[in-house]
């Protein structure tokens, strides 16, 4: 097998004594998509944190492309190359739609001035292969609707030539044909040898769109298992009981007596 | 929000008339009607010399607005600036005595405030202390220390090029007509205006064209998701109150060369004003929202508005309700626009 795109290993945080995220382990591919599965509160949306430079990891390592890196903010996360859309979306709400997207890395022209029609412009560009629909490139975000701001998060996440995707529950605020056009878009990035870690509780969409899940339950890995391996129940099983089916490989976080025999 | 924007869109004008320039166009009218009213009220309101007068009287409460509005932009407040605006002159006088030439000690002067507002910056990002309580004990401090270094008595006979800033003007024409005094054609334009002015420009610079100033409004807009979309919010939030400082020094000095008297005393209640000023501008306390030609306008609506009750005889006190009352105002119809 290749070298993983990425691996995080034995990655552990807590908060005040809970562990939100307890010795876990995952890993992703190029080309491939990776859902992560679990209740609120599982640990999946810190674990990711972990990676896009939210927060930092009590211990853990991460490797990307097989060489350690160490992640302490947001920029080092950006510095190789990884891409969060955040469940918040984490727009600046007063800013309009080129500001967003160039947020923290705006373009500027050689005196240093913020260079507002050529982000213009490139934000032109990549909303009309996004959501050819959207023209409101002036008004504040706040202005925008769900699915339009949801498109200005995904822009800024894939225009800056990601390897690494993190979506954090991306549909959730969608509506069934813009839901469509992320999918697309996810089937499109997979084909260009981008990694994609999928944050969903939407057990249909994952086996859509992702090619292996890692279930999480209070903060450890239940299992991680390839989507043609396991079935719908399985995985519910594996939600909400922490029961490990045959086909999925177990984790710390798999019932006992599943952990014996496997 | 903003039915304008909804209208916009209907019509199909572009979106660049914003809330905030409907703001400003609200008290830019404010201020024209309060000009015309004042004039018909008083000839001499509607003059070049009184019009230079209250440019001179604004310039200290434009420099600390323009301060202000970039740290209300982050969705802090500065409640310091009076006391560091006193702190300041205090620092500017005590090196004139000490032998330090003008421009020096006034150097020291705008660095003084320049480092009272750094140590807010830190007091409120490193330590995790809200702006207003670390702002609040700024104030405290500095006041403190401009009297304690001074025994609260004022420091006067500090030469007359230390009165130059604060007194002198560009262009100013006079006639010698052979009297004791001479007659004045042209005022000239006073150097704080001029000084004001440059501020002015440069801080619309910063906030418009640097990456910086867009950092301010993201910070103010959403602090979270400027710190993962890789803003360094907290170097932002330093940078915004070292500014004020700065410019409350600045003021200091300005202040204390008109009076040609440094007094430790000075700039009580300043903070206040420049709040006001920036929040008439439109400026939002909740941060994210503000600019500096805004904040102008409101820093000369209360300039005219003090300067026409002045003239028609009206009490300071008076003065004070009726600046409260439209401060007031402007909060209410942006709120009603906003609901709407």
């Amino acid at each position: 097998m290749t070298t993983p795109l990425v691996e995080m290993k034995d990655m552990c945080i807590s908060f005040g004594g809970v562990h939100a995220v307890d010795h876990v382990s995952v890993d992703l591919h190029p080309g491939e998509v990776v859902g992560l599965l679990g209740h609120n509160g599982a640990g999946k949306s810190t674990l990711i944190k972990i990676l896009s430079g939210a927060y930092k990891a009590d211990s853990g390592q991460i490797l990307i492309e097989g060489k350690e890196v160490h992640i302490h903010s947001p920029r080092d996360a950006r510095h190789h190359n990884i891409e969060t859309i955040y469940q918040t979306l984490a727009l600046a709400d007063n800013l309009d739609a080129a500001s967003n997207l160039f947020l923290g890395r705006e373009l500027t022209s050689s005196l240093g001035f913020v260079d507002d029609d050529a982000m213009e412009a490139e934000t032109r560009k990549i909303m009309g292969r996004l959501n050819p629909n959207f023209k409101k490139f002036h008004a504040p975000v706040k202005a925008l609707s769900g699915g339009q701001r949801q498109s200005v998060a995904i822009a800024r996440a894939v225009y800056f030539n990601a390897k690494i995707l993190i979506m954090d529950e991306p549909t959730a605020a969608l509506g069934v044909h813009e839901t469509q056009m992320v999918a697309e878009l996810i089937q499109e990035l997979k084909k260009q040898g981008l990694g994609i870690f999928l944050i969903s509780h939407d057990i249909h969409d994952v086996f859509q769109l992702c090619d292996r899940l890692a279930v999480m339950k209070n903060g450890q890995l239940v299992g991680t298992a390839k989507t043609s391996d396991v079935t719908d129940d399985d995985v519910l099983g594996m939600i909400i009981l922490g029961k490990c089916p045959p086909g999925a490989v177990p984790g710390p976080g798999a019932i006992a007596e599943e952990a014996a025999s496997g | 929000m903003a039915d304008f924007d909804r209208g916009a869109l209907v019509t199909g004008w572009s979106f660049k008339p914003s809330s905030v320039s409907f703001h400003k166009l609200s008290a830019l009218l404010t201020l024209a009607l309060l000009i015309f009213a004042f004039s018909f009220g008083n000839d001499a309101f509607f003059t070049v010399n009184n019009g230079l007068t209250v440019l001179l009287q604004t310039s200290v409460i434009g420099l600390l607005g323009i301060g202000m509005t970039l740290v209300i932009i982050t969705g802090g407040i500065d409640l310091s600036v009076g006391s560091v605006l006193a702190l300041s002159g205090v620092m500017t006088g005590l090196s004139i005595k000490a032998g330090v030439p003008v421009a020096p000690a006034m150097a020291i002067g705008v660095v003084t405030g320049a480092v009272c507002g750094l140590v807010n910056g830190f007091v409120i990002t490193k330590m995790r202390i809200t702006p207003f309580v670390a702002t609040l004990g700024m104030m405290l401090i500095a006041r403190g220390l401009a009297l304690q270094l001074t025994g609260a008595a004022p420091i006067s006979r500090l030469g007359e090029a230390f009165g130059l800033l604060g007194n002198g003007s560009l262009f100013r024409i006079v006639e010698k007509t052979g009297g004791i005094f001479p007659k004045v054609v042209f005022a000239g334009i006073p150097y704080p205006a001029i000084l004001l002015a440059v501020a002015v420009v440069g801080a619309a610079y910063l906030l418009n064209r640097r990456q910086s100033g867009r950092h301010i409004y993201a910070t103010g807009s959403n602090e979270e998701a400027a710190r993962l979309s890789g803003v360094l919010v907290d170097r932002t939030k330093i940078f915004a109150y070292t500014l004020s400082g700065a410019m409350a020094g600045l003021a200091g000095n300005v202040l204390m060369s008109r009076l040609v008297t440094v007094q430790p005393n000075e700039g009580v209640m300043y903070e206040l004003d420049a709040i006001a000023a920036a929040v008439i501008g439109g400026a939002s306390l909740m941060g994210g929202v503000g600019n500096i030609s805004g904040t102008m306008i409101g820093a000369f609506i209360i300039g005219v508005l003090r300067n026409g009750l002045n003239m028609a005889g009206v009490s300071a006190f008076i003065q004070q309700i009726v600046i409260g009352v439209i401060v007031i105002l402007a909060v209410y119809v942006d709120q009603v626009r906003n609901r709407r």
